[in-house]
């Protein structure tokens, strides 16, 4: 038992509990609060898989940045608690549910999978390569993966301008 | 002269403490890294964050109100005092007030207003103060020395993703101002929290972009190697590296002189935008429309106490750790502009690296009082921005020009990788803003008819001073019957 596995579980059991928060959080910005959580345990795992750059980024993009988009609708419409009766069974619903529960079969079996020696790449071999530090991850995404990267950076302005159209009708 | 007396007197006064605790600081880290090694992050931890930026923090309290009015012509506090037998009675300038502030704050009723969110209400203020606190621990106060033969670094943490540590932490303050102004359940505190949230968002994306060409020029994100060493420092013969290099540099017998690469000579406008944009993340006049105590008090109105107390010290804190930021990225850090090389291969300075240490880490505090006294000026000369001014110059003049930096820069150091065009062009930008800035003040001048503002001037010395009738008395000598008029409409 090493304190890797310690904080692993905490971690672990920490992100289940706010994500968990997020769903059933009676008002939007409990609801908003527990996801900046979630990010910021997910954060903790992402350090434990030895890549720290991923961490701070997972906190800079999703907790500093889009989070606080959220909260800042939230709060403009200032949202009270929910008043509806309870769940109600629509077509969507059910086959948002289905989707949910086929995505978990194939997660679970994907993992069973698995062999079982793995390659590992945390420890003193992670610290040889440079594994998970910014300069790594700059060679290998202007190198190996630049078509993606640039396709996703290409996607993301063509969002960013539809949400401009969307929001301005008149430019 | 008096005034002057008293001014350096209290410059000294400070300094002596930045040379102590600094001095005090290498001997503890020295010390502890014996026992424990990796230790002397914990000791930098009590004496850089908790010690002197807290410290700096709650003085600056006390700094605000009394520079504020020597500027408005009032003699501000001095009522607050020990009533020791030593200190016979005196008003220490003011200082204790702060003390008795703190004192204040946490005997004050904690009020929870009857329809808040209780939890978030009091997590508010912890989430605003907590990010910038957090934020110093990246920025390096002191060279790496060796100590009672261990190496000594003045810093709490070097993460290998430097800058983006910055960018991470300083993007969560928001939570804290927002959540503040949403929970109190008061109109007025939302639209403060709705104002902050939505002028901290613009913000980033300028404070993001005014960086890129610094990170370009350096080609580097962590603080320690924008700040760099000195050719041959303490005779360890390594080459000079990033603010401590020189562009061009002669010699005058054994001491060095040239113009060193600080980020302020190759980027000015990253330095113009950087600042700007941080100074609008710190929610202060002329960016205090989350606040805004004229129109809707702000998002702590319901805040009594030492709760209200954290928004208000967070708000200090932010000012020093953006000065340390402002000077570890654009300053050069705790080197000189020139002599550096000299000064650390003196003999002394080889053999006590400590005494370097001590040296060099005063001559970091003092730059940042520089830009802590700089914030605290514009503070008081700027009236509040209205608030779609402060939305368009995020947007339409921050955004366009951090997007032109950044490729004149890459461009620029891709032409020479020796930064000199650079620094040329960083000239040029500079030397364009001084005549930009002399013209609009010569225009200026001739619309108000020039003399009303010398006049000002005088009046304010005088008062400050505390010695109207002698204030005066200069004040007619130097400058004839014709403002008396003035001089009696303004008293």
């Amino acid at each position: 038992m090493n304190i890797e596995l310690v904080l692993f579980g905490a971690f672990a059991l920490l992100t289940l509990l706010s994500a968990g928060l997020v769903i059933f959080a009676k008002s939007a910005i409990s609801s908003a609060m527990s996801l900046v959580a979630t990010f910021f345990f997910l954060a903790g795992i992402y350090v434990l898989l030895w890549a720290h750059t991923v961490a701070v980024l997972q906190v800079l993009v999703y907790a500093g940045a889009i989070m606080v988009l959220f909260l800042f609708v939230i709060m403009l419409l200032n949202l009270g608690e929910e008043t509806s009766a309870g769940p109600r069974l629509t077509l969507s619903r059910i086959l948002g549910g289905a989707a949910a529960a086929g995505l978990l079969v194939v997660l679970v079996m994907v993992i069973w999978r698995i062999p079982a020696p793995t390659t590992t790449f945390t420890g003193a071999q992670a610290v040889a390569s440079g594994f998970g530090t910014l300069p790594a991850i700059g060679q290998v995404i202007y190198t190996q993966w630049l078509l993606p990267f640039e396709a996703v950076s290409l996607l993301l302005l063509v969002a960013m301008v539809g949400a401009v159209v969307v929001a301005k009708s008149r430019i | 002269m008096k005034r002057t007396l008293t001014m350096l007197f209290w410059f000294g006064v400070m300094f002596a403490h930045f040379v102590g605790i600094m001095a005090l600081a290498y001997a503890l880290g020295g010390l502890v890294e014996g026992v424990l090694p990796g230790g002397s992050r914990l000791t930098n931890l009590a004496i850089l964050m908790v010690a002197v930026v807290m410290g700096i923090a709650s003085l600056l309290t006390v700094a605000e109100r009394k520079w504020s009015s020597l500027m408005q012509n009032r003699i501000g506090p001095n009522r607050a005092r020990i009533n020791l037998p030593i200190l016979k009675d005196s008003a220490l300038v003011g200082i204790p007030h702060f003390l008795a502030d703190g004192m204040k704050m946490l005997f004050k009723e904690d009020f929870l207003p009857a329809t808040a969110n209780k939890l978030l209400y009091n997590l508010g203020p912890m989430l605003a103060f907590a990010p910038v606190f957090a934020l110093y621990a990246v920025v390096p106060s002191g060279p790496t020395v060796q100590v009672f033969g261990h190496t000594v670094d003045m810093v709490v943490a070097t993460p290998d993703f430097g800058l983006l540590y910055v960018f991470a932490i300083a993007s969560l303050a928001v939570y804290g101002t927002s959540l503040a102004g949403w929970s109190s359940n008061n109109k007025f505190a939302l639209l403060g929290g709705v104002r902050a949230a939505s002028q901290m968002i613009s913000y980033e994306v300028a404070l993001g972009l005014s960086l890129v060409g610094l990170m370009m020029a350096f080609s580097t994100v962590q603080l320690p190697a924008f700040v760099g060493n000195v050719t041959n420092e303490l005779g360890l013969g390594n080459a000079a590296t990033g603010q401590a290099r020189y562009l061009w540099e002669g010699k005058i017998g054994g001491f060095d002189i040239g113009l060193p690469a600080w980020g302020f000579l190759l980027q000015p406008l990253g330095f113009f935008l950087f600042f700007a944009a941080a100074f609008a993340e710190t929610k202060r006049a002329p960016f205090d429309t989350p606040e805004g105590e004229s129109e809707i008090i702000g998002y702590f109105v319901e805040y009594s106490g030492m709760k209200f107390g954290l928004f208000m010290i967070s708000e200090f804190v932010e000012i020093v750790v953006l000065s340390g930021l402002i000077v570890v990225l654009f300053f050069g850090g705790y080197h000189l502009p020139f002599g550096g090389e000299w000064l650390s291969n003196l003999a002394l300075m080889r053999e006590h690296g400590w005494l370097y240490g001590t040296i060099l880490g005063t001559v970091f505090w003092a730059k940042v009082m520089f830009f802590v006294w700089l914030q605290l000026a514009i503070r008081w000369t700027f009236p509040r921005f209205r608030y779609d001014q402060i939305q368009s110059l995020g947007w339409k003049i921050l955004l366009p020009i951090g997007l032109f930096n950044v490729f004149a820069t890459g461009a620029l150091v891709l032409w020479d990788p020796s930064l000199r065009a650079l620094a040329v062009f960083g000239l040029l930008q500079i030397g364009l803003l001084i005549a930009l800035t002399t013209s609009s003040a010569l225009k200026s001048e001739e619309g108000h008819g020039g003399h009303g503002h010398g006049h000002d001037a005088h009046g304010h010395d005088a008062h400050g001073h505390g010695l109207p009738a002698h204030g005066h008395a200069a004040h007619a000598d130097t400058h004839s019957g014709a403002h008396s008029g003035a001089a009696a409409a303004s008293h």
